[in-house]
């Protein structure tokens, strides 16, 4: 028995042995903390600004100002079809700033819509922007808005509509009172979060 | 009539160069052969009074002369008697004290299974400690390759912190926001490509 046991720790021994053996691995040196981080180091600097994003942002940037003007003009339709292009423009893949500028775009989208009196499209416009979101950012609070105002266009039109439209109207002011909620939250949270990361 | 023992013991002292005599011898004998039983603890139960003195001398002067070794159990027992006394306890009445040599006995036999549970402990420890290093685990992708990380103004992020939050006076001023996102861009993507043109007019590594 005991000859056993003493055979079974040297195994137990051997394997301890072959498994620090084989975590030869070692941890990455730490990069020194007075180091300058050089962007020639950088084998492949996925996450910098590039010109892709600069040509994106320049066009997003012309469509504005483009639609801008058509507003001063008071041509609402043509600055609608401006603001509307931007959502089509080509971003990097995975860069943060398609989305904000995509989001953005619809706000402003939506109350042109809504100034032109086509609240379902502005709706649908708000809705197609909130649904793919999954980073919580300034701009989601800010399609939460426009959404809060576009149920209070609703109600208000439902008000004039008459007597039998009053629940719905509550209905929609209830849901106005929803947004508002919903982006007062998302901007606290976001604001807690950089105030924390200062 | 005085007897031999008492010859011997009260007798005149002989002369040390006279030759012993055949009872001398045969007397000398029996007592080698007495003191040869009573060392291997064979005693006899009997024996005369002159012998007894004899042997007792003998014992004496064996013992005077350090050859004389206790029995293991009977040095423990004197050992820790006077332990006992060095530590203020008296022999009566304490608990037991374990002997050495059942302690040392104790832990020839525990030894292999202390050994044992000692490598299974390390053994376990190692693994776990190979499994929780492993970086975000086997189930969470390759390991991504290690790199310098880009100073934050020259990486494309969220325009949050550049933002902040939209005043529902200001929901539909996109085209403004843009224009502070731009600029600010901009001057990240100048930086980062600036500096990579200065690195490879000096010659470095692009």
């Amino acid at each position: 028995m005991k000859y056993v046991i003493v055979g079974l720790s040297v195994v137990m021994a051997a394997a301890l042995a072959a498994s620090v053996a084989c975590s030869g691995e070692r941890e990455p040196a730490p990069a020194p903390a007075t180091r300058v981080p050089d962007p020639a180091d950088v084998a492949d600097p996925a996450d910098a600004i590039n010109q892709e994003l600069m040509i994106a942002l320049g066009q997003a940037k012309n469509f504005h100002h483009k639609a801008k003007v058509y507003m001063t003009d008071g041509n609402l339709p043509a600055a609608t079809a401006s603001v509307r292009q931007i959502l089509s423009l080509h971003f990097p893949r995975a860069a943060p700033e398609a989305d904000d500028v995509r989001n953005d775009a619809r706000a402003l989208l939506a109350k042109l819509l809504m100034s032109q009196g086509q609240l379902d499209e502005a709706m649908r416009t708000i809705d197609e922007g909130l649904a793919p979101s999954q980073r919580e950012s300034f701009f989601v609070a800010n399609l939460y808005t426009v959404q809060g105002e576009l149920h209070e266009a609703r109600a208000a039109a439902l008000d004039a509509a008459g007597e039998p439209s009053k629940a719905a109207a509550t209905d929609e002011r209830r849901a106005a009172i929803t947004s508002y909620d919903l982006s007062i939250q998302i901007n606290e949270r976001l604001q807690k979060k950089l105030l924390e990361e200062r | 009539m005085a007897t031999q023992d008492e010859d011997t013991l009260t007798g005149p002292v002989p002369d040390p160069e006279t030759e012993p005599t055949a009872a001398e011898l045969a007397h000398a004998r029996r007592f080698a052969e007495l003191v040869d039983k009573t060392l291997s603890g064979r005693t006899p139960p009997a024996m005369s009074a002159d012998d007894r003195a004899l042997l007792e001398v003998a014992t004496v002067i064996r013992a005077t002369r350090g050859n004389l070794e206790l029995a293991p159990g009977a040095q423990h027992a004197a050992v820790e008697d006077a332990l006992r006394q060095a530590i203020g306890t008296g022999p009566q009445g304490a608990a037991p004290v374990t002997s050495i040599l059942e302690a040392r006995a104790r832990l020839r036999r525990r030894a292999p299974w202390i050994v044992a549970a000692t490598s299974t402990l390390a053994a376990v420890a190692a693994i776990a400690a190979l499994w929780l290093r492993t970086p975000g685990g086997a189930a969470h992708g390759p390991p991504v390759a290690h790199r310098a990380e880009l100073p934050l103004e020259w990486t494309s992020r969220s325009a949050d912190a550049l933002i902040g939050p939209i005043a529902r006076d200001h929901a539909g001023d996109a085209g403004a926001r843009l224009d502070a996102i731009f600029a600010d861009r901009l001057d990240g993507f100048r930086g980062f490509h600036e500096f990579r043109a200065r690195r490879l007019t000096r010659g470095g590594k692009p």
